[in-house]
C-alpha cells in the first residue's frame, strides 16, 4: 500500500497536476517543475512517505518533449521508494536545486548540469564535475555528435555484395554512387568536424 | 601455467547455460545481408562480399545472382557481448558459444576472422529446447 501513500503525499503537495507511471514495476510520479521542491520536501517529511535517503538524480533526453529530470529517493523505515520526475525546456531549461532538501543531490545536480545543460537555481557550487575545463556541449543530449563515430567508417554502409574496395573506387558498380545509408545520430560525411 | 590459467573455472565446472563467451558464425546460413553489421551498436562486425551470377539452367531462363561472402570478422576488443547481432540475424547464422578463454597480449588478435568464427561454431551447445538440434550446426 506504500505506493498509494506516496502518491497521496505527492498529490497533497502538488494538487491534481501530478500523474503516475508504474512501468517497469517502479512508481514514478510526474510533477510540474514549479512544484518540484514542494513535492520533494513533502516526500521527505511526511510520515507516510518518510523518504530521507537520497539515491540519485539524473536526466534523459525526451526529444520533442524536452529534457526529463528524475530523482530516486528511499525510505529506510518503510522500505519503499519513489522516483519524482519533471520536464524542463531544451533551451534555457532550469530547475530549483534539491540540495536544500537532500544534501546528497549536490554532485548529482552538477553532473546533470554538465551532461544536459540544465541549470539548478540555488545550487551552492554549480560547476562541471567530470568534464575537463573548456569542454563544449552536453554529451548526454541526443544532438551531441560522437567524434569517434565520425572518425571511423561505419561498417554497415556497404550494401550486400559490396566490399571495402567498392566504397573507395570512384568507378565501382553503379550502386556504389547512390546515396549511402547513414547510421542514426551521425552527420553526413564532411558536414561536421574541425574543418567546418 | 598458461597465461590465461587464472581465467578458467577453478572447479572445472561447465559454464552456466546460455553463457556469452564468444560468437560463432555458421557460414552456410549467412547471406551477407549486412543486418548484423548495421544493428551492431559497437560497429565491430566487418563484412565484405561480392555478387556472382549463375547462368540460367533452362532454355530461356533468367540468370540468377547471389552474394558470396569474402570477409566476416568480429572485433572482440570492441564487442560488448550484447547479442543484438545474434537476435538481428534472420537466417540463424550467428550463435553464442560459452568459450571465453581467448584473451592475449595482442589487441589485433581479438579481431576474429571467418575461419576462427567457424572454429567457434563447433563449440556452440545444442539448443536446450530442441533435442533434435545439434546435427544442424
Amino acid at each position: 500500500m506504500s505506493a498509494v501513500e506516496l502518491l497521496a503525499v505527492a498529490t497533497d503537495a502538488a494538487g491534481d497536476s501530478t500523474s503516475v507511471d508504474t512501468s517497469f514495476g517502479c512508481l514514478t510520479i510526474d510533477v510540474p517543475p514549479e512544484r518540484w521542491v514542494v513535492v520533494a520536501t513533502a516526500i521527505r517529511d511526511d510520515p507516510r512517505s518518510d523518504c530521507g535517503f537520497f539515491d540519485w538524480l539524473s536526466a534523459y533526453d525526451d526529444r520533442d518533449a524536452g529534457l526529463a529530470v528524475a530523482v530516486h529517493v528511499w525510505s529506510v523505515g518503510h522500505k519503499h521508494g519513489v522516483i519524482l520526475r519533471t520536464q524542463v525546456a531544451r533551451t534555457g531549461g532550469w530547475l530549483p536545486s534539491l540540495t536544500t532538501v537532500w544534501r546528497g543531490a549536490d554532485w548529482h545536480e552538477r553532473e546533470t548540469f554538465e551532461m544536459f545543460g540544465i541549470r539548478f537555481e540555488g545550487h551552492p557550487d554549480l560547476r562541471p564535475l567530470l568534464l575537463p575545463d573548456g569542454f563544449e556541449g552536453h554529451p548526454l543530449r541526443k544532438e551531441f555528435v560522437l567524434a569517434s563515430r565520425v572518425a571511423k567508417a561505419w561498417p554497415g554502409q556497404k550494401e550486400p555484395g559490396e566490399s571495402d574496395a567498392d566504397l573507395s573506387s570512384a568507378d565501382g558498380p553503379s550502386r556504389a554512387r547512390r546515396r549511402r545509408l547513414r547510421p542514426p545520430g551521425v552527420p553526413e560525411s564532411g558536414a561536421w568536424g574541425p574543418d567546418q | 601455467m598458461t597465461p590465461n590459467a587464472g581465467l578458467s573455472e577453478p572447479s572445472g565446472a561447465p559454464p552456466p547455460p546460455r553463457s556469452r563467451g564468444v560468437i560463432g558464425l555458421h557460414e552456410a546460413n549467412c547471406t551477407s545481408c549486412m543486418l548484423c553489421a548495421r544493428e551492431c551498436p559497437d560497429w565491430c562486425i566487418y563484412i565484405d562480399s561480392h555478387t556472382e551470377t549463375q547462368p540460367a539452367t533452362t532454355e530461356g531462363g533468367r540468370d540468377r545472382t547471389r552474394h558470396v561472402l569474402d570477409r566476416f570478422a568480429i572485433d572482440f576488443s570492441l564487442c560488448m557481448y550484447c547479442g543484438i547481432c545474434i537476435e538481428a540475424c534472420p537466417f540463424d547464422a550467428l550463435f553464442w558459444s560459452p568459450e571465453f578463454d581467448y584473451a592475449g597480449p595482442d589487441l589485433l588478435a581479438l579481431t576474429h576472422e571467418r575461419d576462427q568464427l567457424r572454429e567457434w561454431m563447433t563449440t556452440v551447445p545444442p539448443r536446450p529446447d530442441d533435442p533434435a538440434d545439434g546435427e544442424a550446426h
